[in-house]
């Protein structure tokens, strides 16, 4: 992975940075700091089902009997998902989280925006962290007309604020007519489409986005891609949860690497993204 | 990372997160709000409350051919099939004169109840996704949840009111304060669903409890026959009397029905029980704030 780093003129430059992406890279001028987030832990319960007890073999008859109903009469388990993660970020940061399925990545966006409760630790914000995404607010069973009204108002926009970007998001979401159809009757993209255009019309302080960007087809998603730029310039702070390490180079100048619920890495973009790649490469030949 | 950042991180590692960000003007999250902050932010989410609870009822009848017209037909059933059992099949009057009147009053208005409440515990539960993706005060829930019962009512008490016509009785002033009864209902409702929405948060299982409860709270509210009749005035007769379930029912038969005569003791209690539910309800509500969408 060295010997790809340019030699001579270049070596002053900002390490490898994504060509096809001119997106400004904020890196010399970080303001302030937006987010501290401090020993954060996050336990969830989870009901029905129990981890089986450690090895049955030298337990007697009865104990045994008694771990089986164990896992099905008041089987609740704790599932620790964020263990002690501490990090601060600055105005004008756009940072990725990787990591493997269940390391917790999603789990801490959603701590670190406060709409997780913590079991420990401290998040400190400057104004306001938003989600990008209002589907679980939409009902599919309405229009989509409905839909904008209720998505806006949930993400905190006044009605008549609603109002006035009401053909913007239709327009952004490209969905036409079918905005008087009841959201059901969408196709997957259609309907992914005008939950970004939604949820993308209110403009947070530090912004929160998980996988968002991995719907619609290339068109869509160049102009999606366009819109979180702009949002990010009027962010502070954007945070993006993704699998694809393509897209986290190319929106991210630093790299959070969450494994089993903790920080195994805090850096700049390229060599996270090195290193998380070198860790993910070696496995699938072993076996 | 830069040496800025190192410092950073190492003043972090020290414990002196608090310092960092006081000097920064950040503000702590995932705390509870104070009352008086939370309290207006609610109030600056009227609007959606309102419009999640009329969607919401408006959705309930957006799969059918006929649609909207559900919303009048449905309870036009139930009091059809009522009217049928007891009416015609029974036959009995159990004490009233106007047993059709009161048993229709009875039925809709507990319905209203159970139904405000059944869904009313379930806020927080059946929309975890929504509470674990925005940010909002969590009693909007609740509130949007019963508001969309009352908004499910309104047609219904047309019914009722025709029907209350038909059985005979007179059309007096006293009918203007049955909107102001379904009103102090509604508190009441609202009430009642934020403490059960607290602790069915926390206790998924009183979920299943609950069937039992409002099951309980049918045969003992004088839905189907009067209290006084069956069970006297003595202590148990005025304790089923006043609890307010029955309350709410006597208090909606007063305000329709001729053999019932306004009573200002049972408008008393009918106000009281809906502020003493609808006060401690919030409060109980909003001291664990900080903690819905855990699980």
């Amino acid at each position: 992975m060295t010997d790809q780093k340019p030699l001579g003129e270049e070596i002053d430059f900002e390490p490898d940075v994504d060509p096809t992406d001119p997106a400004p890279k904020p890196g010399a001028d970080l303001g302030g700091l937006s987010l501290i987030v401090d020993d954060v832990h996050v336990t969830y319960r989870v009901y029905g089902g129990r981890r089986a007890a450690a090895s049955g073999d030298e337990l007697s008859v009865v104990r045994r009997l008694l771990n089986r109903t164990n896992r099905h009469i008041g089987a609740v388990t704790e599932v620790k998902a964020i263990r002690g993660v501490s990090f601060v970020a600055r105005h004008g940061e756009a940072i990725g989280i990787v990591g493997r399925n269940g390391s917790g990545k999603s789990t801490l966006l959603r701590a670190v925006a406060g709409l997780l409760p913590l079991s420990g630790g401290t998040v400190y914000i400057s104004g306001e962290a938003s989600l990008l995404g209002v589907n679980a607010a939409l009902m599919k069973d309405l229009t989509g007309e409905r839909n904008i009204m209720i998505g806006g108002l949930a993400l905190g926009l006044t009605a008549t604020e609603v109002r006035e970007r009401y053909d913007e998001i239709v327009e952004f979401s490209g969905i036409g007519d079918a905005v008087n159809l009841p959201m059901k009757a969408y196709s997957s993209g259609m309907g992914a489409r005008l939950r970004f255009a939604i949820s993308s019309a209110a403009r947070p302080d530090v912004l929160m986005v998980d996988e968002a960007l991995a719907t619609g087809d290339a068109e869509f998603r160049a102009r999606s891609k366009q819109r979180i730029d702009e949002i990010r310039e009027q962010a502070g702070t954007i945070f993006l949860v993704s699998h694809s390490l393509a897209a986290v180079r190319s929106m991210c100048s630093r790299v959070l690497w969450i494994d089993k619920g903790k920080l195994r890495m805090d850096g700049p973009v390229d060599e996270v993204c090195d290193a998380y790649q070198e860790f993910t490469r070696p496995r699938r030949p072993a076996r | 990372m830069d040496d800025v950042s190192d410092d950073l991180a190492a003043r972090l590692a020290a414990g002196d997160a608090a310092a960092l960000a006081e000097e920064h003007g950040l503000a702590r999250i995932g705390s509870r709000p104070a009352l008086g902050a939370y309290i207006r932010s609610l109030w600056s989410r009227r609007y959606f409350i309102g419009v999640l609870a009329t969607s919401r009822a408006y959705a309930r009848n957006q799969n059918t051919y006929l649609g909207q017209l559900w919303a009048l037909l449905n309870p036009l059933l139930w009091a059809g099939v009522y009217l049928f059992v007891f009416g015609v099949l029974l036959d009995t009057s159990r004490g009233v004169d106007n047993f059709i009147g009161f048993l229709v009053i009875g039925v809709f208005m507990f319905r209203f109840t159970s139904s405000s409440v059944t869904a009313g515990a379930k806020a927080i539960t059946s929309n975890l996704a929504l509470v674990r993706s925005l940010h909002f005060p969590r009693a909007l829930l609740p509130m949007s949840i019963v508001l969309a019962e009352l908004a499910t009512l309104v047609p219904a008490v047309l019914v009722l009111c025709v029907i209350v016509l038909i059985t005979g009785e007179p059309l007096t002033w006293s009918w203007l304060l049955f909107p102001v009864a379904v009103i102090v209902q509604w508190v009441f409702n609202t009430g009642f669903s934020f403490i059960l929405a607290r602790l069915v948060a926390q206790a998924r299982d009183l979920l299943n409890v609950l069937p039992f409860v409002l099951r309980g709270l049918m045969y003992t509210s004088g839905v189907f026959f009067s209290i006084d009749h069956y069970v006297g005035t003595g202590v148990l007769g005025s304790v089923l009397a006043y609890q307010p379930v029955a309350v709410y029912l006597t208090l909606a038969r007063s305000c329709l029905l001729q053999d019932f005569p306004p009573d200002p003791l049972v408008w008393g209690f009918g106000v009281g029980w809906a502020l003493l539910f609808a006060v401690g309800g919030f409060l109980f509500f909003w001291r664990a704030e900080e903690k819905y969408g855990r699980d």
